[in-house]
């Protein structure tokens, strides 16, 4: 079980809180709820309702999306340090994607209560989170961008379908 | 000259999250587009869906064919070679299995012709892309019963379990330079003779004394048996490696070397000889025995092993057993008539001109059998049904012999 202290130290390093003094993260560490994942755990599946964005403590989660059937394609790997679940955080849709724990995984949550609290008690932290946030998001364009490059190119290459020819 | 590995880029590969059925667990796999490609069985459509018709020339040979799809009214010029490939296009035939044909009939390989008419197939309908293999679709048939889902699970699982390397040319070019190419000389040839001819031998010295040699693993028969597969199955890997350097020999490139399940469950070593076809028939034919040959020389030493050994010693029962299991192999991978695809196989299908020879033989036996084919036979009717039978009875006398084998040894 770690305690609050551990949680500020793991916070220290997380591109998203970079920029937070002690205090901030001391206050952020008390906002934030523990969560854990045995592995092959389902923490959310895609269409579910969600409120909540999840920092990955401990092990590495998958983050899937439906192709057909019981097969799903792996759009990412998030291990320690990283987080995903912001896009319901911030717009209140659907889950997009379904999240599974490949290994043994600690999480924790962060919601919107604990988001709307950062935002109104310490302006200067939340605009040194979101700025990371929007940072991580280009980051996530692109590597989306290249993903479906990857995508297509396997599809060509495996059918053999002769693009040129068209 | 370029190196294919660095001029072209990397392979595409496609990470899949695939859901378990029977809980709540998952498997992540790596699919790479060209396993997917080359495992493909591109499917024409059905029969009553397409019409195929020669378009008369004046150029003598030089034959050109329509191809209808009659749904969509879609019309396709195929040549003489398209043609051949689509009529491979049966969704039994892998695209491995259609380029060897393609090799075969035509002996030349355009690396580009496959891909170009399956997306001309594919933009007038007439074609569809089965994936798994027909074991896979068979066992997904009769997925409801317990012991064929285990089975299925279990196949899947061993289907997955791939070491491999795509970079071994470098290991199996520099083995060559450093004594490999001993292997590839009429001294390495006479040697086989002479071992073969000793062997032999040591192999008849050993038969007449059959119950006492056979006696030394009276003490543990089970465990004798056993430790006598294991150590033949690490031979099975300097089968590849000989098949390897063979291809060094004839200035190809060994593409793969890796460790595998073939169908799912029979475990082997495996070495990718595909660039073999761009050579004459000759390389090809000595690639495919020259692997073989390995169990000839083993089993060989193993019979002469045998008759040095004490009477009636588990030396003397092991190397004896070793050296039966090896010249077993030998039989087995230079003996095309076994429903196996192995070396002497290929070497068949080579000389023949008939690289679907065991798929057709099977279909037409078994149409046969259900009535729905002619009982008339032609050249290649023949073929197939002398294929099938002379498989069949060789496989009986060669369980036949394993049984008594083991039943004399054990008793």
């Amino acid at each position: 079980m770690s305690t609050p202290a551990d949680t500020e130290r793991f916070l220290r390093d997380v591109r998203l809180f970079r920029e937070f003094t002690a205090p901030d993260l001391a206050a952020l560490a008390h906002s934030l709820r523990a969560r854990s994942l045995r592995r092959g755990q389902v923490l959310f599946r895609e269409g579910d309702p969600g409120e909540e964005m999840f920092l990955v403590r401990d092990g590495v989660v998958v983050v899937s999306k439906a192709v057909t059937g019981r097969v799903e394609q792996v759009l990412a790997r998030v291990a320690a340090g990283d987080f995903f679940g912001e896009m319901s955080l911030f717009d209140r849709s659907p889950r997009s994607a379904t999240v599974q724990a490949e290994t043994d995984a600690a999480l924790l949550v962060l919601d919107r209560v604990a988001l709307r609290t950062l935002t109104r008690e310490n302006p200067r932290a939340a605009a040194a989170f979101f700025e990371a946030l929007v940072h991580v998001f280009i980051e996530r364009l692109r590597a989306s961008g290249d993903l479906v490059a990857e995508v297509t190119r396997w599809g060509l290459e495996a059918t053999g379908l002769d693009v040129d020819a068209r | 000259m370029t190196d294919p590995d660095v001029a072209s880029p990397r392979r595409a590969r496609l990470e899949l999250l695939v859901r378990r059925q029977e809980d709540d667990g998952f498997e992540v796999r790596e699919i790479g587009s060209a396993t997917a490609f080359v495992q493909s069985r591109p499917q024409r459509v059905e029969a009553g869906s397409f019409e195929l018709a020669t378009v008369p020339s004046r150029l003598a040979g030089q034959h050109r064919y329509i191809l209808k799809n009659t749904t969509t009214d879609r019309f396709l010029l195929l040549s003489e070679p398209e043609k051949f490939l689509w009529e491979q296009m049966d969704g039994h035939h892998s695209l491995q299995d259609i380029a060897t044909a393609y090799v075969l009939r035509y002996g030349q390989f355009d690396f580009d012709i496959i891909p170009a008419l399956m997306a001309k197939l594919q933009r007038a309908q007439l074609l569809t892309l089965t994936p798994t293999s027909r074991l896979r679709r068979a066992l997904a048939r009769n997925r409801r019963r317990r012991l064929v889902k285990a089975l299925e699970h279990a196949v899947m699982g061993l289907e997955r379990v791939n070491v491999s390397s795509r970079s071994v040319h470098g290991i199996f070019s520099w083995l060559y330079r450093w004594g490999g190419f001993l292997l590839f000389t009429r001294a390495a040839l006479a040697g086989c003779v002479a071992l073969a001819v000793l062997g032999a031998i040591a192999g008849a010295s050993l038969w007449d004394r059959a119950d006492v040699v056979v006696s030394g693993f009276a003490v543990s028969p089970v465990a004798g048996f056993v430790s006598v597969k294991l150590l033949f199955f690490l031979t099975v890997g300097l089968h590849q490696a000989v098949h390897a350097l063979a291809l060094v020999h004839y200035r190809r490139r060994v593409r793969e070397f890796g460790f595998t399940f073939l169908h799912g469950f029979v475990p082997t070593f495996y070495v990718d000889v595909t660039d073999i076809f761009m050579a004459s028939r000759r390389a090809r034919v000595v690639t495919a025995v020259s692997g073989a040959l390995v169990h000839l020389v083993l089993g060989a030493l193993w019979f002469l092993v045998a008759v040095a050994a004490p009477t009636g010693s588990f030396v003397q029962a092991f190397a004896a057993a070793s050296g039966l299991i090896q010249w077993q192999a030998l039989v087995i991978a230079l003996y095309p008539f076994c429903f196996i695809e192995m070396d002497g196989y290929h070497v068949l299908v080579d000389v023949l001109g008939v690289p679907t020879l065991k798929s057709d033989a099977l279909a037409f036996t078994g149409a046969l059998l259900r009535g729905r084919a002619r009982p008339a036979l032609g050249r290649m009717e023949a073929l197939w049904l002398g294929y099938v039978v002379l498989s069949t009875v060789s496989i009986a006398a060669f369980v036949a012999l394993n049984a008594w084998l083991i039943v004399h040894a054990t008793s």
